[in-house]
């Protein structure tokens, strides 16, 4: 758990961060998102002390991280940054290896650690153990980084703008393992970007930074819903909100049951979002889709008026 | 000798090969520079001697290495040391000032260096290994400060926020990445006061100097190319050395 009471932070006469409260539960990912200049980078570089706040206090699971000596603090939170900072000059094994051996894990423990992380990352070790920084795609050393930062099996994770740098396919696909490893593992994450559509993804909290202070913060669709003022509505998309919205619903959450009437024979997958359910009904021309699950069997049926929430009959 | 083992002292052995060479061909030229008396005779035509004899020149040798080994060693821990601290948050103001007084270093001429410090040293060796040592400081520290200023910020960061203490960070990270820059400024530094510790001979220090010193005060042009050849070998040698060392340097 890591909390904030308000915090702020100055640099010489310009206030970075002005203020701010903020509590993120264990197992919670938490985004901090805002434009360039925001104070969210400020904001998360302090919760490691590589910034020390200027007033206010920081706990980590109810105790002030300044009781802490930095170093041993900093080996309690993985940190993955947008540029990798992989050590050029030691290989994959090694990088992943770094705080194990910082916190003088066993030889073995260590090996046998970075194997597990490799292969949860999909870097088969044979391939990647070996190579250097220097040999790997953006995605590669990306995962690599994420790898090193998981290494000592922390319980915070801090990320900034992790995924920045990479194509948005390789991007996409590092959200969704992301997503995923969270399932699993349950950190507590907190994690910048300047990204909506990848803050939207990934966050159970949101929180929309503005010169230093907290514009909104709660769950995305809360914010969707109720943007607190314009900047925060522009911030979410403006005109697109609905499409971003509709992103974060799944397809079963509005389905009808299975009806006698004929199925439609277009289909969408129970887990597909409803953005992608409208996107096929625009190309396909159909009002109506079947629902499927897993084995392709119908499950139930969408309807365009029941997708877009029509309260009239149905 | 298995014959991978072999294999691998073959190759060990072709990689030095330049380094034996050069160095081969100094101690070659030491032990029988009387040898090319007839050759040199051609130079020298009116002299009586022709080859240098007040000393022998496996002692020059000998002399002129230590001279720029001990010049070479404190310029390291000098220059290395100081463009370390100027880079540390403490010592960041001061970044400037260490940079300007190496540049001065170098544009002091070492005779004029040498000038000053007799009166205050003495005659002998000690004056010229301060000459050599201000001389051969700037590249070290430019070097230094090159190397350690070109590391992606992103790695400093990165080990600061895994948990480094500031000595991790430098042994580990920036010394070794640094290396490559490092070990090529005191390759320059070295070749150079290889060349320079010459005039080390006009205040009693004696080296491969000696007979280049003596050789223009007696108008023997003989032992000036003497002196000339074993101080060219041994700077080659020496570099070669370095230039070998450097390729394993930059992926250690």
């Amino acid at each position: 758990m890591i909390e904030l009471i308000h915090v702020t932070k100055r640099f010489g006469e310009t206030t970075a961060v002005d203020d701010i409260s903020l509590r993120v539960e264990r197992g919670e990912l938490c985004v901090l998102v805002g434009t360039s200049g925001c104070g969210k980078s400020t904001t998360l570089r302090m919760i490691n002390r590589l910034i020390e706040h200027s007033d206010g206090e920081i706990h980590i699971d109810g105790q002030q991280i300044r009781e802490f000596r930095e170093e041993s603090l900093r080996r309690r939170m993985g940190y993955a940054i947008q540029s990798t900072g992989l050590f050029p000059h030691w290989t994959v094994e090694r990088n992943i290896g770094l705080v194990p051996r910082l916190l003088k894990w066993p030889q073995a423990r260590i090996r046998e650690r970075v194997e597990e992380l490799m292969a949860m990352l999909g870097l088969p070790m044979g391939e990647f153990a070996g190579k250097y920084p220097r040999q790997l795609s953006g995605g590669q050393a990306q995962r690599v980084g994420v790898a090193r930062a998981l290494a000592a099996d922390p319980d915070i994770l801090l990320m900034d703008e992790p995924f920045g740098a990479l194509d948005p396919i390789t991007r996409e696909t590092l959200q969704e393992e992301l997503r995923d490893l969270q399932s699993r593992l349950q950190k507590t994450i907190v994690f910048v970007t300047h990204d909506m559509d990848e803050a939207l993804r990934l966050a159970d909290r949101l929180v929309v930074m503005d010169q230093g202070r907290i514009k909104q913060q709660g769950h995305p669709l809360e914010l969707l819903r109720e943007p607190a003022d314009d900047f925060v509505e522009s911030l979410l998309g403006g005109e697109d909100r609905g499409l971003k919205e509709a992103a974060l619903l799944s397809v079963s959450e509005r389905m009808l049951p299975l009806s006698p009437r004929l199925l439609p024979r277009e289909r969408v997958s129970q887990h597909a979002s409803l953005r992608e359910a409208l996107s096929i009904m625009l190309w396909r021309h159909a009002e109506r889709l079947a629902v499927v699950d897993d084995e392709d069997m119908p499950v139930g049926e969408l309807s365009l008026r029941k997708l877009v929430g029509a309260k009239a009959h149905d | 000798m298995t014959e991978a083992a072999s294999d691998v002292a073959v190759r060990g052995a072709r990689r030095w090969l330049t380094p034996l060479l050069w160095g081969g061909l100094l101690l070659g030229a030491c032990l029988g520079m009387q040898h090319l008396e007839g050759l040199f005779r051609l130079v020298e035509t009116d002299s009586r001697s022709v080859i240098y004899a007040r000393a022998d020149f496996l002692t020059l040798l000998g002399r002129h290495l230590l001279v720029v080994g001990v010049a070479a060693l404190a310029a390291v821990v000098i220059g290395v040391g100081a463009a370390v601290a100027v880079t540390r948050r403490a010592g960041r103001d001061f970044l400037p000032l260490v940079a300007q007084l190496a540049s001065i270093g170098q544009t002091f001429p070492p005779v004029a260096v040498l000038a000053l410090a007799v009166p205050v040293l003495g005659f002998g060796t000690l004056p010229i290994i301060v000459a050599l040592l201000l001389y051969g400081l700037l590249p070290i520290v430019r070097n230094t400060l090159a190397g350690l200023q070109g590391i992606d910020p992103g790695v400093r960061e990165a080990a600061r926020g895994m948990g480094m203490t500031s000595g991790q960070l430098l042994r580990q990270v920036e010394l070794p990445l640094a290396a490559p820059v490092i070990l090529a400024g005191i390759r320059t530094s070295v070749t150079i006061n290889i060349a320079t510790a010459a005039i080390g001979a006009t205040v009693g220090a004696s080296n491969l100097g000696d007979p280049i010193i003596s050789g223009i005060v007696n108008g023997n042009t003989a032992y000036v190319l003497q002196g000339a050849l074993l101080i060219g070998l041994l700077a080659l040698t020496v570099d070669s050395v370095f230039a070998r060392l450097q390729p394993a340097a930059s992926t250690g």
